[in-house]
């Protein structure tokens, strides 16, 4: 028990003491594993993530160049059954190029709340699905650079299919940027979509079956519509984007560490933008 | 310099290193070296476990009757032991209600 809670309390010191280098778009997609799986009552889940975008390919002579650095950590709860509770706090850093000059940022990024409701469970000995839909609103309490100044409401719906080793999850959630502007710009980010399947295919081993090893792959789309200023779109902004993302998922009863390394197969840029590149993302959870 | 950007690229993998190594560490209950001849021993069939993160929640449930001693789960099994204290009568209502509020379904019980 005492080597859980220091393992927790280094999370938490790895969380915080991480935040003053910490992004702006922290919507945490990537590893959908579980998410149609309410938690146990009373189950408290800590998750600390560690992030890597880039952006390359400058399609002007400018050399625009970006990395992004962005570390959420979430705490979420098992309040009842079918109603689970989470909080998230990100913070960031972007180191970006231009022009052979380079130029950083760091910053504390919006506080995130959603609740999940468990809508359906089957649990067979043969299959177990999940069907769970999200409510969540991001608050605009980020820094200046990590923060969208606005109330932005997400709504998503996550399935999670099991059948022995083999375990199936979809994810589709909706964005709607930029409702309720605190800030001066006139600027309006564009709503985003997203689509995420992950198939993960698990082995367990140990004399209790106390440990788990699942290779994991995930497909992810993503469309993120232009910015507008008074209802007139913003040129060079908005996207779409299709990921191939391998990993792998270990389990250690009350501890999962996982991770991702996000291909970009497929995207389309409005207007003149640089491109995605390689990312990956690593992440922590312990649960209580 | 070299060495700075791989610090300030990876500073992350010594900590992701302690936690895999403190996280490895923790213990299950070990039902032989808790049970004696007095203690009841109960199995039941538990559906929808679906990884070993699925034992500790719902042992922690399963724990908290008080009569219960200690509890293992086994996801691959699909199989939860409660041990009961000496000369409890626990009704196994009281038991598959702490597996449903664990999100899962009670089979049959084995034992």
């Amino acid at each position: 028990m005492k080597k859980i809670m220091y393992s927790v309390i280094l999370i938490i010191a790895a969380a915080i003491l991480s935040a003053p280098i910490l992004s702006s778009n922290v919507h945490a997609a990537g590893i959908s594993i579980d998410a149609g799986l309410t938690p146990p009552q009373k189950r408290w889940i800590f998750r600390s993530q560690v992030r890597f975008m880039q952006r390359t390919n400058d399609p002007t002579p400018m050399g625009r160049e970006m990395k992004m650095y962005m570390f959420p950590a979430v705490v979420a709860y098992g309040l009842r059954p079918d109603l689970t509770l989470m909080v998230r706090q990100a913070a960031g850093r972007s180191e970006m190029l231009m022009n052979g000059n380079s130029d950083s940022q760091s910053g504390l990024a919006d506080l995130f709340v959603l609740a999940k409701f468990r809508m359906s469970r089957i649990n067979t000995a043969s299959y177990t699905i999940g069907m769970a839909p999200t409510i969540g609103l991001e608050m605009p309490t980020g820094q200046d650079g990590f923060t969208s100044d606005s109330w932005d409401p997400h709504l998503g719906y996550f399935i999670s299919g099991r059948s022995g080793p083999w375990g199936l999850d979809l994810n589709a959630l909706y964005v709607w940027n930029g409702m309720a502007k605190t800030g001066d710009s006139d600027s309006e980010p564009g709503d985003e979509f997203s689509l995420d399947a992950a198939f993960a295919y698990q082995y367990g081993f140990g004399d209790d079956a106390e440990y788990a090893f699942a290779p994991v792959v995930e497909l992810s789309y993503k469309k993120i519509n232009s910015n507008s200023i008074n209802d007139i779109i913003v040129e060079n902004t908005g996207e779409s984007f299709f990921q191939l993302s391998p990993g792998f998922k270990f389990t250690r009863s009350s501890f999962i560490v996982e991770s991702l390394l996000q291909l970009p197969v497929w995207q389309d840029q409005e207007g003149i933008q640089t491109e995605r590149d390689i990312g990956f993302l690593v992440g922590l959870r312990f649960m209580y | 310099m070299t060495a700075q950007r791989i610090f300030r690229t990876f500073w992350f993998i010594p900590i992701l290193a302690l936690a895999i190594a403190l996280g490895c560490g923790s213990s299950r209950p070990d039902i032989s070296a808790v049970a004696n001849e007095n203690n009841e021993i109960r199995v039941y069939e538990v559906f929808g476990m679906d990884c070993p993160g699925c034992h500790d929640g719902l042992e922690k449930l399963v724990n908290e009757i008080p009569e219960v001693v200690t509890s293992k789960a086994n996801w691959e099994k699909q199989r939860l032991q409660v041990v009961l204290k000496s000369n409890s009568n626990v009704d196994d209502a009281i038991i598959l209600s702490a597996i449903e509020k664990a999100n899962f379904t009670a089979g049959k019980r084995l034992q």
